[in-house]
């Protein structure tokens, strides 16, 4: 079976190479069977592996020092899942975009990148060390970021790539960093010798602020420190608190793109990285990620409230669900979680897609019509029920399950959710409370600005015709390769997929598989009182959205002017502090420190340069004007004294008889004198 | 005939031919640069596959366990009562070095490539380039210390007149800086290795020797010398020892090039001439990683072991005064040129770290920014020639006027800021790897400094995909408009065909980093053990 | 009495002017007769002190040979003086300088 995954992983990879070299409309059709292909061998892994055992292969890879690294495979019930889910959620989205990117000049290249993120998520997803884990979560990182800046020539678009790939940086460094400390505590990557049962983790422990391995023991700080940096990984690819900010701008990639990886699959692979490091973290730590995960999805479902943008609403939708999921990890509900994050990549990918179409038809009016229009906007469109009626059943059921209503697969996992986070404040402190609060007024805002998004979009009048009276109208669901995605997507979100009692989560064979026997009870009333009233109450509010946005009856609470609407329609002015918090002082520093490199360091060369001229300068002077000077001096003595006895040299005889008798007269006299 | 003589000499002996052929040949010279470059990397090849690993062949500090060694005796004279003089011509190469043998014939054959480019005095340039070329070579290769001192003076001179001559504007100040930079370090290293060789006696002949792996072993010491191991002498109230290695230290970290010893490069850099900057950023900043690894630990093993927290602070302030450098600047080539200086704090840090990890990653971060600064001056040099500017600003939306340099554009950026598939992450993540490890098991290295060297990796993401963003993509705009979208032609065969080897050869040390550990594994190990008896 | 004083005072007289006609005459002629003149003064003295060697008469033998050698060096002087004239046409010494540096 080893064997198959590998296929499976490989496949795309097989496309992206083969794209590399080829142009125009095969490009599709390469990777689009080579997703089915991958599809259909992930299945049958699945059927082999799930509730199976694990399986484990690798090979020698490369040895550094005495440690050697292995590349290999490792197929439990997590990874199995994670592969039969990415597959699966790849395939209508390949199918989708052959009809959705049909028209792209660089169609080909939009291909490629695809193909080189399924085949980096497959692989992150079976991996079985550390180093590889790390290798294609960034590789994930970067065929997102490419696929984000494809239409670079926006320059939105190419300032949100930068953006999501830097924000995800910071996840990669707290997660390498992580993973550093790991192998210097247990000297290994394997993720099974470190995570499996009774694996290197379980048998270390804190004690008088050491953590003891059985290799070594190191201040127990880095054990924090070590979470911590799992948690900034996690952040920073789930899009939590307070590394979220990237998501909603990574919308301005194609919308299929959205779909597949903003939506359904990179985004849980923060939650998936969750799963498979779950033996690292304390309590402490535990709820640490649960207060992420509820603040993150209190937050962004707050800020979904105003957006006008509808990819947006849903991405912001997207980190509210994520955070669920964090918060899920954090109180232990650890199949919940999971569960959550295969029923949301299947309704959130359909929304997408709803969108996508949505989108399309939109962008067609715009284009036929020459509106200056914003063709994402959903204050523009409205009415499209009677238009697209695939696409509408799909967006309600879609919506429903995002909103948790029985009868989908939203309903399970999300009602266990919050149950689970019930249960767990029980075992706290009083203050624990607020957490499974806020997460039932999260749901409630769910249910409410999924209800304004259906509302604007689909019913009422089609408000294009504000700007413009009379516009030519060619709205219809599209063709098979849009029609096919949704339908699929649709079945994949109704319960009986995961499991055949509509009500009771615990009965859905995925959470089985994630958990043990004793969480299968009904413990207490929770586990009814908790989804009636949730229920009910998201029906209150979705008849109260209908009522504001359908039947437009003014209500007060939905004046556009107050300051809480600005701050949730600003995104809590996350973008406006990180601008000034961080970007504009790292860049500031950068700056300061190549004025000290010029100024300060060069600055010092300059004058050791400069003392140095200066010291040559005063050799020069030395050299010119003393010691030349001297010598100078004697040249022009002896010449002095060389004319003086020439001028005795007349060649007149008598001269020198003259001469020679004043010797020697003044040499008697002198004798004569002494 | 040895082939690390024959790998050494072999551009010399082209360089002859070019000092003889007339000028009206002179459009040849380029051809038989690049011949002698090929010659080159296929002898390099040869040597990489003939190579033989395994605990016995692991150099380091046992002569016998060098390989394709050649010794002969060059300068010996019996001084009488001073005893004799023994200098060797001693060749050979171990792990360590192995691997940046064929590292920097690559990138020649890439600089030869490059410098087609070069249209002024033709002679002269590629004299000068093949004399750098066999410099380079000797340094990598040689085990006497005299010779490597010879050869490490000897790559100052062609590349000052390389600088100096073939330059941009400020080309005269450049390579002056350059040259009194590397001078001021090289001149005291003269005085470290004659005490060094005052102080060290060949067991067998009983004189006084240059021979690096004799000055390795500390019984070869003389009790009374300068460097004892065992009477520690000092100089000027410092211990010798220490001074030695710091002496060195700073002559190598000057090529490194080590914050505070930097300035030079980006000048440097910024002035010279495509093939210039790639040897420069390819080859030579690896002679100052390779001199500290195998002269300054190799030598003085003690010293590097109590100073290892400050090389290792010095490596982590490269990473990341670089990394904000390189944010900070509006030139291209500058920008890279501090990027240099980051990702040469790595190879710093490993070296500090004295784990395997981060020995076997520093070696592979230098060979691997040898390929891939290469490949970026390559590619700023592409621009440079097409339109003679640089500026970050004055480009915009490159990418749609010449689509497949973006391609390799980004193939170097994203190679550079480590993204697994490429070279650089397994160093960069092996290096860090040293490094946390170092502060588990020998405690040289805290785990606070990987912490914030692992920084250096957002940040290189930063800089990085700003300037992808700023000079690539969006709508295009060009400072010079419509005169530069001419002249802005895509690359053409001759430019890809230089940089096709340096990106694959970056993406196959990713994904098979083996081709380089499975080379320097045994010698790192010897190192490491070698130092671990230092090691309190 | 005539006494030894008397004949060199006169020597002495005759050697100064033999000694002023070399210095100031303008013609060679003249230089050479100055010259026989302080040789003449010298030959005095040579006779007069040879009062001192009665045997002998080595003062005057010296005196005879001196005159022989002073009439030879006239007839080279004087050859010489004909050659400089017929090179220089002209005597006079200080015309003649090409001993000059």
């Amino acid at each position: 079976m080893a064997y198959h995954a590998l296929a499976a992983v490989l496949l795309p990879l097989f496309a992206f190479v083969v794209n590399c070299f080829i142009k125009g409309k095969a490009t599709g059709w390469v990777s689009t069977i080579a997703i089915l292909l991958s599809a259909i061998v992930s299945i049958i892994v699945f059927n082999h592996t799930f509730n199976g055992g694990t399986i484990h292969l690798n090979r020698v890879w490369f040895t550094i020092g005495d440690t050697q690294l292995y590349a290999g495979l490792l197929l439990n019930n997590l990874s199995t899942l994670m592969l039969l889910l990415v597959n699966l959620i790849a395939l209508p989205v390949h199918i989708f975009s052959m009809a959705y990117m049909g028209h792209d000049k660089r169609y080909g290249r939009y291909f490629t990148c695809l193909s080189l993120f399924c085949f980096s998520m497959l692989a992150l997803v079976v991996v079985d060390n550390m180093v590889l884990f790390y290798a294609f979560w960034e590789m994930v990182g970067f065929s997102s970021y490419l696929l984000i800046g494809f239409w670079y020539k926006k320059e939105v678009a190419i300032q949100a790539n930068k953006k999501a790939f830097i924000m995800n940086r910071i996840g990669d460094v707290g997660l390498l960093i992580s993973i550093l400390v790991i192998y210097a505590q247990y000297h290994t990557f394997d993720l099974i010798k470190l995570f499996g049962i009774n694996g290197l983790i379980s048998q270390s422990y804190i004690k008088d602020g050491l953590w003891i391995a059985p290799a070594s023991s190191i201040p127990a700080a880095w054990q924090y420190i070590a979470c911590g940096g799992i948690f900034l990984a996690v952040c920073a690819k789930s899009a939590q608190f307070p590394l979220h900010t990237w998501l909603p701008d990574a919308m301005e990639g194609p919308t299929s793109v959205s779909a597949l990886i903003h939506a359904a699959t990179m985004v849980a692979a923060g939650i998936f990285l969750l799963g498979r490091v779950y033996p690292m973290f304390n309590t402490a730590e535990l709820d640490a990620l649960a207060i992420i995960g509820c603040f993150t999805a209190f937050m962004a479902a707050t800020i979904a409230l105003t957006q006008n943008d509808l990819k947006r609403i849903l991405a912001f939708s997207t980190i509210s669900q994520l955070g669920f999921m964090v918060m899920a990890m954090g109180i232990n509900a650890y199949a919940s979680s999971l569960f959550h994050l295969v029923t949301h990549a299947f309704f959130k990918c359909l929304l997408f897609l709803v969108a996508g179409v949505v989108i399309h038809e939109m962008q067609h009016v715009k284009d036929e019509n020459q509106l200056d229009i914003d063709p994402q906007n959903i204050l523009y469109m409205g009415g499209l029920r009677k238009r697209m009626p695939l696409t509408f059943i799909a967006a309600l059921i879609g919506g429903a399950a995002l909103v948790g209503l029985p009868l989908t697969s939203g309903y399970l996992s999300k009602d266990g959710i919050l149950i689970q986070a019930f249960e767990w404040s029980d075992t706290k402190s009083i203050g624990y409370k607020i957490v499974p609060i806020m997460m039932l007024i999260t749901s409630w805002l769910t249910a409410f600005y999924v209800a304004r998004l259906i509302f604007k979009v689909f019913f009422g009048k089609l408000r294009v015709l504000d700007v413009k009276p009379v516009v030519i109208c060619h709205i219809s669901d599209g063709g098979w390769q849009y029609r096919l995605p949704l339908i699929l997507l649709s079945i994949c979100c109704l319960f009986p997929v995961f499991s055949l009692n509509p009500l009771l989560y615990e009965q859905s064979w995925l959470f089985k598989a994630f958990t043990t026997a004793d969480h299968l009870e009904r413990m207490n009333i929770y586990h009814t009182i908790i989804p009636a009233g949730l229920n009910i109450l998201s029906i209150v509010v979705i008849y109260f959205a209908y009522a504001v946005y359908v039947q437009e009856r003014k209500m007060l609470p939905f004046a556009q002017n107050n300051w809480a609407f600005d701050f949730s329609y600003n995104q809590w002015y996350f973008n406006k502090a990180y601008n000034n918090i961080f970007v504009k002082p790292v860049l500031a520093l950068g700056s300061g420190l190549f004025w000290f490199d010029r100024k300060v360091i060069d600055g010092f060369i300059q004058l050791l340069q400069n003392i140095l001229l200066w010291l040559s300068k005063v050799a020069d002077v030395l050299d010119r004007y003393v010691i030349d000077g001297f010598l100078h001096l004697l040249t022009a003595i002896v010449q002095y004294i060389g004319n003086f006895v020439r001028s005795f040299q007349t060649g007149r005889v008598q001269y020198y008889l003259l001469s020679m008798l004043a010797v020697i007269v003044a040499w008697f006299i002198f004798k004569t004198l002494i | 005939m040895n082939l690390l003589t024959l790998l050494i000499f072999i551009p010399l002996l082209f360089g002859l031919l070019i000092v003889v052929l007339p000028s009206s040949l002179r459009n040849s010279y380029k051809y038989i640069t690049l011949l002698a470059a090929l010659v080159q990397l296929g002898i390099s090849l040869l040597l990489y596959f003939q190579f033989k690993t395994g605990a016995s062949y692991a150099g380091i500090d046992h002569e016998s366990q060098f390989q394709f060694i050649q010794k002969l005796p060059w300068i010996n004279l019996n001084l009488g009562g001073m005893g004799k003089m023994q200098i060797d011509y001693f060749v050979g190469v171990d792990g360590v070095s192995i691997t940046l043998l064929v590292m920097s014939a690559l990138v020649m054959v890439v600089a030869a490539i490059a410098s087609w480019e070069i249209n002024k005095n033709l002679k002269g340039f590629f004299v000068l380039f093949l004399i750098l070329d066999m410099a380079v070579f000797g340094v990598f290769c040689s085990l006497d210390f005299f010779l490597f001192y010879i050869f490490y003076e000897l790559m100052l001179l062609p590349l000052y007149f390389l600088i100096g001559m073939w330059g941009g504007a400020r080309r005269e100040y450049a390579a002056i800086k350059f040259f009194l930079y590397t001078l001021f370090g090289s001149v005291f290293m003269l005085l470290v290795m004659v005490g060094l060789y005052l102080s060290v006696k060949d067991p067998a002949t009983g004189s006084h020797t240059f021979n690096m792996i004799q000055m390795m072993n500390p019984a070869n010491y003389d009790a009374h010398s300068i460097f004892s191991t065992i009477n520690h002498q000092t100089i000027f109230g410092f211990p010798a020892r220490t001074v030695g290695f710091i002496v060195l230290f700073v002559a190598f970290a000057i090529k490194v090039p080590v914050v505070p010893f930097h300035t030079w490069l980006p000048d440097a850099h910024v002035e010279a001439p495509t093939p210039v900057s790639i040897i420069l950023a390819g080859v030579l900043l690896k002679i100052g990683g390779y001199g500290i690894i195998r002269i300054c630990v190799g030598i003085f093993p003690d010293v590097a072991v109590s100073g290892s927290f400050v090389l290792g602070l010095l490596g982590v302030i490269s990473i990341l005064y670089g990394a904000l450098n390189a944010l900070a600047q509006r030139d291209l080539k500058r920008m890279i040129a501090y990027s240099s200086v980051s990702h040469m704090g790595f190879v710093l840090l490993g070296i500090a770290s004295l784990t395997t990890e981060g020995i076997s990653g520093a070696v592979m971060q230098m060979v691997s920014h040898g390929f891939l600064s290469s490949m970026l001056f390559f590619l700023v040099g592409v621009i440079y020639t097409r339109v003679h500017d640089r500026d970050i600003y004055n480009f915009r939306g490159l990418g749609t006027l010449m689509p497949q340099f973006t391609v390799f554009v980004m193939i170097g950026f994203f190679a550079s800021l480590g993204l697994p598939g490429f070279s650089a992450f397994i160093a960069e993540a092996f290096t860090l790897a040293g490094a946390f490890k170092s502060g588990s098991t020998n405690g040289l290295v805290p785990h606070w400094m990987a912490a914030c060297g692992a920084l250096g990796i957002l940040l290189s993401a930063c800089y990085f995909l700003w300037t992808l963003q700023r000079m690539f993509f969006g709508t295009e705009r060009l400072k010079g408009g419509e005169t530069w979208k001419h002249a802005l032609k895509d690359i053409n065969w001759r430019e890809k065909s230089a940089l096709i080897p340096l990106a694959l050869m970056a993406l196959l040390l990713g994904i098979m980093p083996s081709l380089v550990f499975g080379k320097i594994n045994d010698s790192v190990i010897a190192l490491v053990e070698f130092t671990k008896q230092y090691i309190r | 009495m005539i006494s030894l004083t008397n004949y060199l005072v006169v020597s002495g007289i005759l050697f100064c002017i033999g000694l002023y006609v070399v210095l100031v005459k303008r013609n060679a002629i003249q230089i050479l007769i100055g010259i026989e003149m302080m040789l003449n003064a010298a030959i005095l003295n040579l006779v007069a002190f040879g009062k001192y060697d009665k045997v002998n008469n080595g003062g005057q033998m010296f005196a005879l040979f001196a005159i022989i050698l002073a009439a030879a060096t006239t007839a080279v002087a004087l050859a010489i003086i004909l050659n400089v004239y017929r090179r220089y046409k002209t005597i006079d010494p200080d015309k003649v300088d090409q001993l000059k540096d």
